[in-house]
């Protein structure tokens, strides 16, 4: 192919072997950094030379290239941030009771809105106002509700995108919009997007990983899929309702024989290796797959610290309280903290924040397990230097309506004191890396149910959280099926007044 | 133009070198074409005015109306994109016609443009969609309009080419779409014999051919050992024993080659193997996604995957192969049954929930996996770079959409009459009831319901917005909420039929809600009385032209006095009527001894296929959630049920077509609410014959097989040798697999891709005839040592110097560990097994449970095809997760256990042992060094122990279980 058609692409932008030939020019990390983030010497020198040597000879992914695609690579321009905590509170959380306060729905208590109630998934009623105070932090001032007043803490450094909009009033689009930009079909996740495109610091852990307490959320693996990208790119779920390593990752742990006599093995395995090499000539696969029994016996050892949050002292643990939620989000500062590039913390198994009924009993019980360890995290990240280099974003696959949901059998418990779906508007907040902290963008009608002002759409979430990571989403593109596909596809722009 | 169309036939001629070349003449004769629109456009000008109004038209076209035109219009209607497949860019664009046929802007008449009472916001378009213009602007446009529509020469931008003239240009000129001819063979070459004295086939002549051309060679054979283990693995997937290997090397007659060939390609084994790279393609798994309430697998998806192990054995052609993936139904009377479970093909796909996605994953599997071409990418536009217009997607879209399939699928096996079948379909037929049951149930609940709530319905009917106005009803039955989406839409068409001025019941409601309630400032009462004086002056009776007397007298006595009150007036007459039937004793018999005047007017509620009979239809958008709910359970108990029960009779996942084909309309934007023109069912422009014929037979779904395997059709078995060529050699000649289009390079062995396409069309079809052509030539049977020469010139061997080294992938790998350890279960066949969990099967790989909606990570962290879209090729990544599991899993640690048992059981001490698994795992004995470093080990390994739970020679198996010599392929 030449040049020139390369620029009529309908997405413009790079193949993944013009990234690949931009690490190799330019490569991001230096010495220390690498044995830091490794911690496993000169082994993945050696490897990472390897691997190089095997990209540039390689004309795509795929093609005469067994190189470890996880390894770490420059964005497009320079950027603060380079890790993502991405914070899933799956089932949509009410951002009229967190962080978009309407007190004009005390007015209307009990009645009809002046306004008619905007479609949802099912009907609702009269006007609902927040079961919950609100109180302003920081020297911005920003008003939040007190489920999260420990995250509150921190609100200078949070912009609280009080303008979001999605698609359809349905969790499975909704989630699919939310994780891969688009609703319906099968395209890769924003984790695999962004492990694509950077790779990860560490090659002992996966470079994508998904935390979920009890097993999945709705629509299941299809969150973090990697889809017409190399499998690598995937997110791998990890049960943090575990605490044995052996239950968090798979095959992590030889439970027939202890890691000295797995050494022996492994120093004649790569003995006869070398010698079935030396037979063969150049071959970077070979030596690959040879480095990769070493990569791999040093994470067994790595993954079990990574998760083993029992090794920070306890001012730290206290600090993130107790409970399933407060150990994995210790769990995702501990992963980001030793380069994993893009962790995603869903809430709970299926859609714990769907509060249909019982808003004001449910939502508390929800915040409460959780908004101690994100201020915690926070703080956390601050004291260890890595806040700024970490993107924190938060929020749901939508929000919830600021009128009632009516009773339906089937649908709900007939109670009349939960909230609907509402994708007409809600709030998701960022904080961290490279993010203009301290001020709410855009916003919702007098009552809550609809973006008005400055309206940020899911797909101009992606290119901004793409642009805080370093990438023009134009050009983050991949080539598939005759097409250049794309996270943002033909849509998003960048909404530049939430970056520093 | 003739002499340039002469230099792009010469220039594709010529060689495939030049694709670009003759592209940029193709867009050398776009521009010129462009020229010549614009001279015709000012010319037009010219005539319509002097020189001097023309000159102020334009001035006033380049002040007021360009920059309005590009800052409101162009982002959705320019060259970039053209929304509706309109362009406001250029003057041809902004003369002709909308989605609907409506004219934009016709010149001089602004009142019949659709460009002004769009911008007006007059009618349901309005533009721009965001903000309605300012009225400065509104009137410019009208202004403009007026004037003529006026657009100066220079403004025209290049148009585009019709996708018949761009397909045209690339069937002349694109390598890809040249027909298939055998490409002369080269005598041999006296640098070549060098090295290989004879050259084996013409295949290597054609390869030599560039190889020379690049100053390489072809690299010295592989030895026999090489060889062996490399045909048992590429056609197999299993090693061969040692015995097998030495036999082979000791045969030193001249046809041994082909006769190991031979016997490899009669194994069953072959099937497994080359039908897991058909999987790959054909997006194969055993559940559909996510499923919610639904059973989540595919209870026979398995027949689909059985099928093609079994077609691939038998060698089945190609050609026929495709046919009856595609349109086994319709093969006439000789088909076998079982082979209908060769649709699975189309059915096996991920399900979407929503029938336009489903559809697109078919057009999908069919277009990239047997033709090469990205159809999909015409869903929305045409396609950016090949002749593949949006026309040609809703084409196969409507082949696809006049298909349907049924829930009760038909048997390709007899069921066997044993006691576990009798319980089986005892089971069913008890769980079948339970569903049946509830479902009648039902149906007698929300027929009795609607029947109760038949005025709300009327009502419906006459509301303009549902619910709102509905609620301030005082005469309603139930609430607004009742009301079932399905049986509104019933009335609405029973209504629609019925309704005739002269019908003897609806005449009445025909005129009466054609009263035009808002005309003149008067009410309903006032304006329908005349209307209702009409009706009562005709004659009583049941007959066309005359009126029913209930219906007369209760018009007489209570007429409505809104509109909505017509819906009261019929629906307490359609009661009246209900209740004397009810009262009869509610059947057939009462109905006939009802007064005629009361039968009719009873039909609505009684009739058979009347608005409220739900017999016989299904109870979607009738059912409200939790209803709904409970039937998705009791159906979901059947399909677990069929999917587990091993006694299931086995089941083909067919597509039927539908009694009445659908004639497709393109979606404008891809918009199902959208629909804009209607196209043909038939093939593709670009890779039909020339006189493409709309297909005749049913869906199509025929005649669109055999387009594709139509001999005319060079595409399929290129695409198709190109795969083969890929699974042999690691690489494929042409380096994107699913897409021959416009894109799609030159394959540096242009001539072996062409040789071994004409020579499956020559050998019937035979994939087995192309596997034995690749296996038996020299190119394939060279070494795979590297020369570091040659890889300077050609470092990714796009010219097969050398044979490829590959890896195994996860299923080769692991079949492999189960066949070294003596462990394989060879049985072939059936409902799908687990092999990531314990206990794990030792079944192949290829029987493995695929769950495409939480594909394991071990399937992922080993480049597993993803089963959600046709797969073109693996990725290829080396990553620690790999190494985890062949160093921790007790799948493999179960391995090495059993090889310690084959070696402790070796008489001759150690030594002997060492040698015996190094047969056993390399079919080679060890050389001393590696002996050594065996004994060595051994020695001081120790175990079991406390700690240790693992004997010494345990540990030493597994170790060589895991050598790159059991996971590469010299």
């Amino acid at each position: 192919m030449s040049d020139d058609q390369t620029d009529q692409r309908p997405c413009g932008g790079d193949s993944p072997a013009r990234l690949g030939d931009t690490v190799l020019t330019a490569s991001g990390w230096t010495r220390r950094e690498l044995l830091r983030r490794s911690g496993m010497g000169f082994a993945m020198l050696g490897l990472a030379a390897v691997a190089r040597d095997d990209e540039r000879t390689s004309a795509a992914l795929g093609a005469e290239s067994y190189r470890n695609p996880l390894n770490p690579r420059p964005a497009h321009f320079p950027a603060k941030a380079k890790r993502v905590i991405h914070l899933f509170m799956n089932g949509g959380p009410s951002h009229l009771d967190t962080f978009d306060p309407k007190p004009a729905l005390e007015k209307y208590a009990g009645k009809a809105l002046p306004t008619p109630n905007l479609q949802t998934e099912r009907k609702t009623g009269a006007a609902f106002p927040s079961p919950f105070k609100f109180a302003r932090y920081g020297e911005c001032g920003l008003e939040v509700s007190e489920l999260f007043a420990n995250t509150a803490q921190h609100i200078d450094d949070i912009a609280v995108i009080r303008s979001m909009h999605a698609d359809v009033p349905n969790h499975e689009p909704s989630l699919l919009l939310m994780n891969c930009g688009e609703s319906r079909l099968v395209r890769p996740s924003l984790g695999s997007w962004v492990t694509y495109g950077l790779g990860s610091d560490n090659q002992n852990l996966p470079g994508f990983i998904a935390l979920c307490p009890n097993g999945y959320p709705i629509l299941e693996t299809q969150n973090w899929q990697a889809a017409f990208l190399p499998g690598v790119y995937q997110g791998t779920h990890i049960n943090t309702q575990h605490q044995d390593i052996r239950k968090l990752v798979e095959n992590i742990r030889n439970d027939s024989i202890p890691l000295a006599a797995q050494r022996r093995q492994l120093d004649l395995l790569a003995e006869l290796n070398r010698g079935h090499l030396a037979d063969r000539g150049h071959d970077p696969a070979l030596e690959s797959r040879i480095h990769s029994f070493e990569l791999a016996f040093r994470m067994q050892q790595e993954a079990g610290e990574a998760f083993d949050v029992s090794r920070e002292p306890k001012h730290v643990l206290d600090a993130y309280g107790p409970g399933t939620q407060a150990r994995q989000i210790l769990i995702a500062r501990r992963l980001i903290e030793r380069g994993v590039r893009f962790v995603q913390v869903w809430h709970g198994a299926g859609q714990p924040w769907d509060n249909h009924d019982d808003i004001a009993v449910n939502h508390r019980n929800l915040a409460n397990q959780c908004d101690r360890a994100i201020g915690a995290l926070i703080t956390d990240l601050k004291r260890l230097g890595l806040f700024e280099e970490t993107l924190i974003v938060w929020g749901g696959e939508f929000g919830r309506t600021p009128t009632v949901e009516l009773p339906q059998a089937g649908a709900n418990a007939g109670k009349i004191n939960g909230r609907d779906h509402n994708h007409w508007g809600f709030t998701t907040w960022l904080a961290g890396g490279g993010v203009k902290g301290g001020q709410a963008y855009g916003a919702t009608d007098e009552f809550g149910f609809q973006a008005v002002d400055k309206k940020v759409h899911v797909h101009d979430l992606h290119a901004t959280i793409l642009a805080l990571l370093g990438f023009d989403h134009t050009k983050l593109t991949y080539r598939y099926a005759g097409r250049d596909f794309r996270l943002t596809d033909v849509h998003g722009n960048v909404v530049r007044d939430l970056i520093a | 133009m003739s002499i340039r169309t002469a230099i792009i036939a010469w220039v594709a001629a010529t060689c495939g070198v030049t694709t670009i070349l003759a592209h940029s003449f193709a867009i050398g004769m776009r521009a010129d074409e462009n020229s010549a629109r614009t001279t015709v456009a000012a010319s037009t000008l010219a005539t319509a005015a002097s020189p001097a109004e023309r000159a102020a038209q334009e001035k006033f076209f380049e002040e007021r109306i360009r920059p309005l035109l590009a800052a409101r219009c162009w982002k959705c209607h320019g060259a970039e994109k053209q929304e509706s497949d309109l362009r406001l860019d250029t003057s041809a664009g902004v003369q002709g016609k909308g989605v609907a046929g409506q004219p934009i802007a016709v010149p001089g008449r602004p009142q019949d443009s659709l460009l002004l009472s769009a911008v007006r916001y007059d009618g349901s378009l309005k533009m721009p969609p965001d903000q309605k213009l300012p009225a400065a602007e509104i009137e410019a446009l009208e202004s403009w309009i007026a004037m003529g529509v006026p657009w100066p020469a220079t403004a025209a931008p290049p148009a585009r080419l019709a996708a018949a003239e761009r397909a045209a240009v690339d069937r002349r000129s694109h390598w890809a779409y040249q027909p298939i001819a055998r490409p002369p063979i080269p005598s041999p070459v006296a640098d070549l014999n060098r090295v290989h004295p004879r050259l084996s086939t013409p295949l290597d002549a054609l390869i030599a051919l560039p190889l020379q051309a690049a100053g390489l060679e072809f690299s010295a054979f592989a030895d026999r050992r090489t060889l062996a283990r490399r045909l048992a693995l590429d056609l197999l997937g299993v090693p061969l024993d040692a015995d097998t290997v030495d036999a082979f090397v000791a045969d030193e007659s001249p046809d041994a080659t082909g006769r190991l060939v031979d016997r490899l390609l009669a194994s069953p084994r072959y099937g497994e193997r080359w039908g897991r790279h058909w999987l790959d393609v054909a997006r194969y798994a055993d559940t559909k996604g996510y499923a919610f309430a639904q059973e989540r697998r595919y209870p026979y998806a398995y027949t689909y995957r059985d099928y093609v192990i079994r077609a691939l054995n038998e060698d089945v052609p190609y050609d026929r192969f495709v046919l009856e993936q595609l349109a086994a139904d319709q093969l006439g009377p000789d088909t076998p049954t079982e082979s209908l479970a060769a649709l699975g093909f189309l059915t096996t796909g991920r399900k979407f929930n929503n029938a336009h996605d489903d559809i697109d994953d078919k057009i999908d599997v069919v277009s990239r996996g047997l033709l090469g071409l990205t159809v999909s990418c015409a869903r929305c536009h045409d396609h950016k770079f090949d002749a593949i217009p949006t026309d040609d997607y809703y084409s196969l879209y409507g082949v696809f959409a006049s298909c349907h399939e049924p829930g009760e699928l038909p048997m390709i096996g007899p069921p066997s009459q044993n006691a576990a079948y009798q319980s089986y379909a005892a089971e069913l037929a008890k769980l079948t009831g339970e569903l049946e049951a509830f479902q009648t149930a039902k149906r007698r609940e929300h027929t009795e319901l609607a029947r109760r709530n038949a005025t709300d319905y009327l009502a419906r009917q006459l509301a303009d917005r549902p619910n709102v106005v509905l609620e301030k009803l005082s005469f309603l039955v139930g609430k607004p909420d009742d009301l079932r989406p399905k049986l509104v839409e019933r009335w609405r068409d029973y209504l629609k039929a019925k309704s005739r001025s002269a019908d003897p019941v609806f005449g009445a409601w025909f005129e009466l809600t054609a009263v035009d309630e808002k005309a003149g400032g008067m009410d309903f009462a006032a304006l329908s009385r005349p209307v209702i004086d009409k009706l009562l002056a005709r004659p009583e009776g049941v007959e066309d032209g005359q009126i029913n007397p209930r219906l007369k007298a209760a018009l007489a006595a209570r007429p409505p006095l809104t509109r909505a009150e017509i819906a009261r007036l019929y629906g307490e007459l359609f009661q009246e009527a209900l209740q004397a039937w009810t009262a009869a004793g509610a059947n057939g018999e009462a109905e006939n001894k009802l007064p005629a005047d009361l039968r009719q007017l009873a039909q609505p509620l009684i009739v058979k296929n009347g608005p409220v009979d739900l017999s016989g239809s299904d109870l979607k958008g009738v059912l409200n959630r939790a209803e709904g709910n409970q039937e998705r359970e009791l159906r979901k108990k059947i399909d677990a049920f069929q999917a587990t029960s091993p006694a299931a009779p086995p089941r083909a996942m067919i597509v039927a077509d539908n009694a009445q084909p659908h004639n497709p309309r393109v979606f404008v934007r891809g918009n199902p609410a959208r629909p804009g023109k209607e196209v043909p069912r038939q093939f593709l422009l670009v890779a039909a014959s020339s006189e493409r014929q709309p297909f005749r037979r049913g869906s199509g779904r025929l005649e669109l097989a055999q387009s594709i395997v139509a001999p005319t059709n060079p595409l399929a078995r290129r695409v198709l040798v190109n795969r083969l060529w890929m699974n042999h050699f690691g690489e494929p000649l042409v380096a994107t697999p699913s897409d021959f289009g416009v894109r799609a390079e030159v394959p540096p062995q242009h001539a072996a891709l062409d040789y071994l396409a004409a020579t499956l069309f020559e050998r019937d079809w035979s994939q087995k005839a192309i596997h034995r052509e690749i296996v038996l030539s020299t190119v394939y049977r060279q070494a795979s040592v590297d020369r570091p020469d040659a890889r300077s010139v050609d470092p990714e061997n796009r010219l097969y110097w050398r044979m490829n080294r590959r890896r195994l992938e996860f299923e080769p790998l692991r079949d492999s560990l189960l066949a070294l350890s003596g462990q394989l279960d060879a049985s072939l066949y059936g409902r799908p097994v687990e092999i990531t969990r314990p206990p794990f099967s030792n079944r192949r790989s290829v029987y493995g449970f695929i769950d495409r909606q939480d594909l394991p990570n071990l399937l992922r962290v080993f480049d597993f095809a993803s089963p959600d879209q046709s797969s073109e090729r693996r990725p290829r990544t080396t990553v620690p997760q790999q190494a985890l599991f062949l160093m921790n899993s007790p799948f493999v640690i179960d391995r090495a256990k059993a090889l310690e048992q084959l070696a402790t059981a070796t008489p001759g001490g150690e030594r002997a042992a060492v040698d015996a698994l190094y047969r056993q795992l390399f079919a080679r004995l060890p050389s001393d060094n590696e002996r050594q470093l065996g004994l060595a080990f051994l020695a001081s390994a120790g175990g079991p122990a406390a700690d240790v739970k693992l004997s010494a020679w345990t540990q030493y198996a597994q170790l060589l279980l895991l050598t790159n010599e059991v996971a590469f392929i010299d």
